[in-house]
């Protein structure tokens, strides 16, 4: 292996695991502080990814008009999402909320597919690239999408880490991950505490699928393949480890570039579910193995 | 002479009522009967193939989510990766018939078989491991049969699929409506007698609290394993059964949409009934085909 391919496969391994993390964290912060296993995290993912299409392709505006569009769409459907389906089973649900709220993900997951597929057809929506231009990094030349695309998943989650970190809101939500008795004690008002969070996971999701418009254009059917890698990256880290999911991200990122050119596709896939139900069996809590609620807490 | 003439008609209805009784311990209530028979006598009446189909494809998603729901709705463990355990089963009975003369019964066995086994170990990962972590061990199970199947292009010709030989020569729809109408019938009745057995009260006591059906003396790893297995295996006898009536086995049966739909029926149908989602399936299948026409 000479120089160049180890550049390459360090390139596509960070490029990928920065958008992973971005998943990755959405998914992980929806579960910290409400306890939702989310199994239609990729349909946000691929309505970011309509909504940036239609404001780009249809609409003619300019990229980051489109990408911050996409996210705030999302964020707007999230929030709905969890006014109209989780809060009301939230009041409802007893001892069983984890196993409900899953099922009802995986529901709404079907749901939104076909209505994707009906409302937009089976066709593929995909453009060539928001920048023509291409950047030469470590001696290969990337698109500048794709720089572009990891620059903006690294800036959300430093964002969304000082969001949580310095303001009230953050600090609110990080309390009802750690103990939801104490902060209602405390005056913090669950219920929209829940769907901001719902938000902000959805919204996480629609960036990523605005920013790799380009490389994984909109299809009804295009949230299975990120969904399964957020899983995967957030199995790793600890269910609902949010700190971790970010080290995770680029852990997978590399692993799956790596494991592509030594096993080719096939086999590379089945390396990674291989590792993943070790990890499984012998660390369930994760490699990070903090306890299940805890969002970016030392 | 009078008192014996009346009796025989007694004797005869009390025969009847154990006749019901019986009937009724295996799980065959006469609504359920009469379900079955009008299903039975469906070919008669409906000659359109379309229909035909359609109540065949409304029983295969039944007979999974009846499965689905032994260990769903009862060890309460979703097995996520239920579909790939269908696949497995479909690529077993596949390759036993293409690459052997033993027939498509031996297909089916062989798929329920080795599907059975693959549960077991599955079920042996998921030991450990409680709630939502099951869930997910098993459907990161499934992804790797589904991942194997998509790269040993040598055995399954990877996402080309095997084609598969109908179950025997020129067999129409209304023959697979019977086949499969006596494969559901024999997993349904198997399936009811061992919940109405002590194993099957040890199952919900597992499912309903696992820590006081171990501290009452149920030991949870050997019956979760049966369980696993049990369930498994009948996934694997419909998926070979699957394999011979579509005649193509892909990576693509193995999804997770697939699952996500037995699931969805089974849960729709009431988790804990075994029928339910059986009714689930024709209700939802039946409506779907007014809502398209």
């Amino acid at each position: 292996m000479d120089s160049t391919t180890a550049a390459n496969l360090l390139l596509t391994g960070l490029l990928r695991g920065g958008l992973y993390a971005l998943m990755a964290v959405g998914l992980a912060l929806v579960f910290g502080v409400m306890n939702i296993c989310h199994f239609a995290h990729g349909e946000y993912y691929v309505l970011g990814a309509y909504a940036a299409y239609f404001a780009f392709v249809t609409y003619g505006l300019n990229p980051i008009a489109s990408i911050v569009i996409a996210s705030l769409l999302s964020f707007v459907a999230g929030v709905i999402t969890d006014k109209l389906l989780f809060a009301p089973l939230r009041k409802r649900s007893k001892g069983d909320w984890v196993i409900n709220a899953f099922l009802l993900t995986a529901g709404l997951s079907v749901v939104l597919q076909n209505v994707y597929r009906q409302v937009f057809g089976m066709r593929y929506r995909g453009i060539t690239s928001y920048w023509e231009a291409s950047v030469e990094i470590l001696g290969l030349t990337v698109s500048a999408d794709r720089v572009i695309a990891f620059c903006i998943a690294l800036l959300a989650i430093a964002v969304l880490w000082v969001f949580l970190q310095k303001t009230r809101t953050g600090r609110a939500i990080r309390g009802v991950s750690q103990d939801e008795q104490g902060a209602v004690l405390l005056g913090i008002n669950l219920n929209s505490m829940h769907t901001l969070t719902f938000g902000l996971g959805s919204m996480l999701a629609g960036l990523g699928g605005a920013s790799l418009l380009s490389l994984s254009p909109a299809y009804p059917y295009g949230g299975n393949k990120p969904l399964i890698a957020s899983w995967f990256v957030v199995t790793i880290a600890g269910l609902g480890n949010v700190q971790g999911a970010v080290i995770a991200g680029f852990i997978v990122g590399m692993f799956e570039s790596v494991s592509y050119f030594f096993l080719g596709p096939g086999w590379q896939e089945v390396a990674s579910l291989g590792l993943l139900i070790l990890l499984l069996l012998f660390k369930p809590t994760g490699l990070f193995g903090t306890q299940i609620k805890s969002v970016w807490e030392r | 002479m009078g008192q014996t003439t009346e009796a025989i008609p007694v004797r005869r209805a009390q025969s009847r009522l154990t006749l019901v009784a019986k009937l009724n311990s295996i799980g065959l209530s006469p609504p359920i009967l009469a379900c079955l028979a009008l299903l039975a006598l469906a070919p008669l009446f409906v000659k359109d193939e379309y229909i035909l189909r359609l109540l065949v494809i409304s029983l295969y998603f039944g007979s999974l989510a009846m499965t689905f729901d032994f260990t769903g709705g009862y060890i309460n463990a979703v097995n996520f990766g239920f579909a790939a355990f269908v696949g497995l089963g479909a690529y077993a009975a596949a390759l036993v018939a293409i690459h052997s003369t033993l027939g498509a019964w031996a297909g089916l066995l062989a798929g329920a078989l080795i599907t059975g086994l693959v549960g077991f170990f599955t079920g042996i990962l998921t030991l450990p491991l409680r709630g939502i972590y099951v869930s997910l061990m098993s459907w990161f199970v499934g992804m790797t049969l589904m991942a194997l199947a998509t790269a040993m292009e040598g055995v399954t010709r990877g996402s080309r699929g095997l084609i598969v030989p109908s179950i025997y020569p020129n067999a129409t729809t209304t023959a697979y409506l019977y086949i499969l109408l006596g494969l559901f019938l024999v997993i349904y009745i198997l399936l009811r007698l061992i919940l109405r057995s002590p194993v099957g009260l040890a199952f919900r006591a597992i499912g309903q609290n696992y820590d006081a059906a171990q501290a009452s003396g149920v030991d949870p790893v050997r019956y979760k394993l049966l369980n696993f297995t049990i369930s498994s295996a009948c996934a694997g006898l419909f998926g070979g059964f699957y394999a011979h009536y579509v005649g193509i086995v892909t990576p693509d049966v193995m999804g997770m949409g697939y699952t996500m739909e037995v699931m969805a029926l089974s849960f729709i149908g009431g988790s804990g009934s075994l029928l339910g989602g059986v009714f689930a399936a024709f209700l939802l299948i039946l409506c779907s085909i007014r809502s398209s026409a």
